[in-house]
């Protein structure tokens, strides 16, 4: 789409050689996408039954391209156009969709874990009165949007991504029409998240102003005046502000809660996994590519927030009697974790960036998994309480050890991969011996501990305690949450067993700007 | 159109001797144009004035209850003037706004039609093929129904 | 050129638009206020664009108004979701969950 443009305000208009591999994921999602569309409006409900299994092959065959240029990682990075002798570079346009590893490694986590989310919904939204076929389609927009943010180096399409990302969220959350909780959570989601976007423009609109440019490696380049000025202080503080309230950071977490609980499950895992996911790429892309010089206005910034999240995360996260509540403020605190590489960011960019997306890539597997376990149990249990879970493990000894795997995963504890993302975080935040690195390096070692005490406890119930009611007939899984299942706990436990699969893919150069 | 021609031609170069480009000197390009739109809203003005003020001399004035009552095509008005709309009027207020704005990716390549080409168009059926499915899905769901 | 005035003008548009949405109750009328800041912004990206002679700022403004209608178009829904389920459309009544 926002190729129309790009030719249109060249100054020369040359008809462009696009590169279509480098962008086949997108088209094929939005070919796809559209096609499933066409396919639902044909046959309504003949085909309802159908929607959620083409839907996961059309992730599944965007992911092929995926997989195609990574293994052809020579031409790497790649942009949009094709730029040759008979081409020339059209302008100052060039070079805002860029393809490198990095973006490569986030958008095989966007199209896997919608593939997941997709798993985990096919029974809950066939088994509840709601519109299906929409909200396949919904999650298909809003992953397209993630997969333009991960390539995306320009403000204009860094903003038109994220709420790609964000709108079909918002009508998701509310999708229970007739409950009053998910219209809440709908209602919750949408006001901060539309006034999230609002504040993030207006910090966008001062960059944009200082440097003349929407283009994140202009911008770096006009700001690089080696001192401060208040109007790029503000900028750039709206902006992360904005960005905050995406991956809920605190203090701009007040939606987190109320719309995880609120939402369909399914959806409280894609808003905690990847939309929040979507959040920090957009953040890394204009910290690391826009702002590498004004280390000392985005570091303290960023530490303090990553400060308050994880300690605010974890110790509301302490008293809550809902699983999913808990499960969503340990998803805070697990935010904090992430923001904390971007608080040293200063000269060790690229390691930063690494460790951040390693702990993308293990957050996605553990928390998709320890979802997909609530979903099962919410099947027969019908709650999502604490103590709902009590004597699981008599009567669900499988579930109970994948829950159990994701729980200490999620506490980092070894061998199962949490501890392997929390270790690359320390090593970014002690590297270079920088006081403030040390110091969120311990209030971020004793939130693990905290954290610990939570994560356990839930396991306690499932293993030792009695079910409250005393009914003991197993659970019947069916296929497709068995699947997501054994997919997450395979990953969980791979990505901690040989940390080697995971930093093969996360040790990127950099972060490839547009030029 | 003719008319703003002219007013562009003036030339704007105060060394030049043009006495006319003297006098409109201060005004910038930008800001004489908008005269001649200023000169149209005065004369539209000044008619619809001058004829209601001719008709209001000739004309006889007997006002009764009837007459000096609001016109609502024929219909006694009754009630207060404000009333809340049919809510059913919303979905199609959106799909109204939601096209109306799309609208706006269009003009410029309808402005750059011919240099576009072929390309131009192809992203451009493209672009409509989108945004006609949300078209379609309100049609086939039936949103479009009159409730 | 008058850059100065145009971001005055966008910066008190701003403020009154946090103002909205931070005081005011009725749904309709923070989604107004939000709409306020997000033409504050525009305001903003024009005039910056014009002030660097850079067609960026005009695009940018005119993907915030075609993104603003939808943001616009899915808030308006799901507040008109709250009124059918509450015949109300304050927030602050939206409270079931808390902590």
């Amino acid at each position: 789409m926002s190729g129309t443009f790009v030719t249109l305000v060249a100054a020369e208009i040359e008809r462009p050689s696009i590169d279509w591999h480098a962008i086949a994921p997108e088209l094929i999602l939005l070919g796809g996408g559209a096609l499933v569309t066409v396919i639902d409006l044909i046959w309504l409900e003949r085909v309802r039954k159908l929607i959620p299994t083409l839907t996961s092959l059309v992730f599944l065959v965007a992911l092929i391209p995926v997989i195609t240029l990574w293994a052809d990682g020579s031409g790497l990075p790649r942009g949009l156009w094709i730029i040759d002798e008979n081409v020339p570079a059209t302008g100052v346009w060039e070079g805002a969709f860029v393809v490198d590893n990095y973006s490569l490694v986030l958008k095989g986590l966007f199209l896997l874990s919608a593939y997941v989310i997709v798993l985990l919904s096919t029974n809950y939204m066939s088994e509840g009165d709601y519109y299906d076929s929409e909200y396949y389609q919904l999650i298909a927009a809003s992953v397209l949007g993630m997969l333009v943010m991960s390539s995306s180096r320009d403000l204009i399409s860094i903003f038109v991504a994220l709420e790609l990302v964000s709108i079909p969220a918002y009508l998701m959350a509310a999708w229970r029409k007739r409950d009053l909780k998910s219209n809440e959570a709908g209602l919750k989601y949408m006001l901060m998240g539309v006034f999230a976007s609002a504040i993030l423009l207006y910090g966008m609109s001062l960059l944009y102003g200082i440097a003349g440019s929407t283009l994140l490696s202009d911008i770096a380049a006009a700001i690089d005046i080696g001192e401060s000025r208040p109007v790029i202080t503000l900028g750039i503080v709206f902006t992360i502000i904005g960005f905050g309230f995406k991956v809920s950071a605190v203090p701009f977490h007040t939606w987190a809660p109320d719309t995880y609980e609120g939402a369909p499950t399914p959806l409280t895992a894609f808003l905690a996994v990847a939309s929040k996911a979507a959040g920090f790429v957009a953040l890394i892309n204009v910290v690391i590519v826009a702002l590498p010089t004004q280390a000392n206005v985005v570091e303290p910034f960023i530490w303090v927030l990553a400060a308050i999240t994880m300690t605010v995360g974890n110790l509301i996260a302490l008293r809550q009697t809902n699983l999913v509540r808990m499960l969503a403020y340990s998803g805070v605190a697990q935010a904090g974790y992430m923001l904390a590489p971007l608080a040293v960011y200063d000269g060790i960019s690229d390691r930063a960036t690494s460790a951040v997306v390693t702990y993308l890539v293990i957050y996605a597997a553990m928390n998709l998994g320890a979802f997909a376990v609530v979903i099962i149990a919410a099947r027969k249990t019908r709650s999502a309480e604490l103590s709902s879970y009590g004597g699981m493990f008599n009567y669900a000894p499988g579930l109970t050890l994948a829950m159990t795997i994701f729980l200490f995963s999620l506490a980092g504890i070894p061998p199962v991969g949490g501890w392997w993302a929390k270790f690359e975080v320390f090593r970014v935040l002690t590297e270079g011996n920088r006081t403030s690195g040390i110091a969120l390096a311990v209030i971020a070692a004793v939130n693990s501990v905290i954290a610990a005490f939570y994560y356990l406890n839930i396991a306690k119930q499932m293993w030792f305690l009695p079910s409250p009611d005393g009914d003991n007939s197993r659970i019947a899984i069916p296929p497709a949450l068995l699947a997501a299942v054994g997919l997450t706990v395979a990953a969980t436990i791979v990505s901690g067993v040989l940390p080697g699969v995971v930093s093969d893919m996360t040790d990127f150069v950099n972060v490839a700007a547009g030029q | 159109m003719g008319v703003q021609q002219n007013v562009a031609q003036i030339p704007v170069d105060l060394g030049s001797a043009q006495p006319r480009a003297v006098a409109f000197a201060p005004v910038s390009d930008f800001l004489r144009e908008y005269i001649v739109v200023g000169l149209f809203g005065a004369l539209a003005f000044g008619l619809v004035a001058a004829f209601i003020g001719l008709a209001s001399i000739f004309r006889p004035d007997r006002p009764t209850a009837d007459k000096v009552e609001n016109y609502e095509s024929g219909v006694d008005p009754v009630g207060s003037g404000w009333s809340q709309s049919q809510i059913r009027y919303y979905i199609f207020a959106l799909l109204f706004v939601m096209f109306d704005v799309e609208a706006v990716f269009i003009f410029p390549w309808a402005a750059r039609l011919e240099d576009l080409g072929v390309f131009g168009l192809v992203e451009m059926v493209i672009f409509i093929f989108i945004l006609a499915l949300g078209l379609a899905y309100a049609w086939r769901k039936g949103v479009l129904r009159w409730v | 050129m008058f850059l100065n005035q145009f971001l005055f003008l966008s910066a008190v548009l701003f403020c009154i638009g946090v103002y909205g949405v931070l005081t005011r109750k009725n749904g309709v009328l923070v989604l107004m206020s939000i709409e306020l800041i997000l033409n504050a912004v525009n305001i903003n990206m024009v005039a910056f664009g014009a002030f660097n002679a850079d067609l960026g700022g005009q695009v940018f403004a005119l993907f915030i108004i075609a993104v603003a209608a939808a943001e616009v178009g899915v808030g308006l829904a799901i507040v008109l979701l709250i009124y059918r389920n509450r015949r109300s459309i304050d927030i602050t009544e939206a409270d079931l969950m808390k902590g």
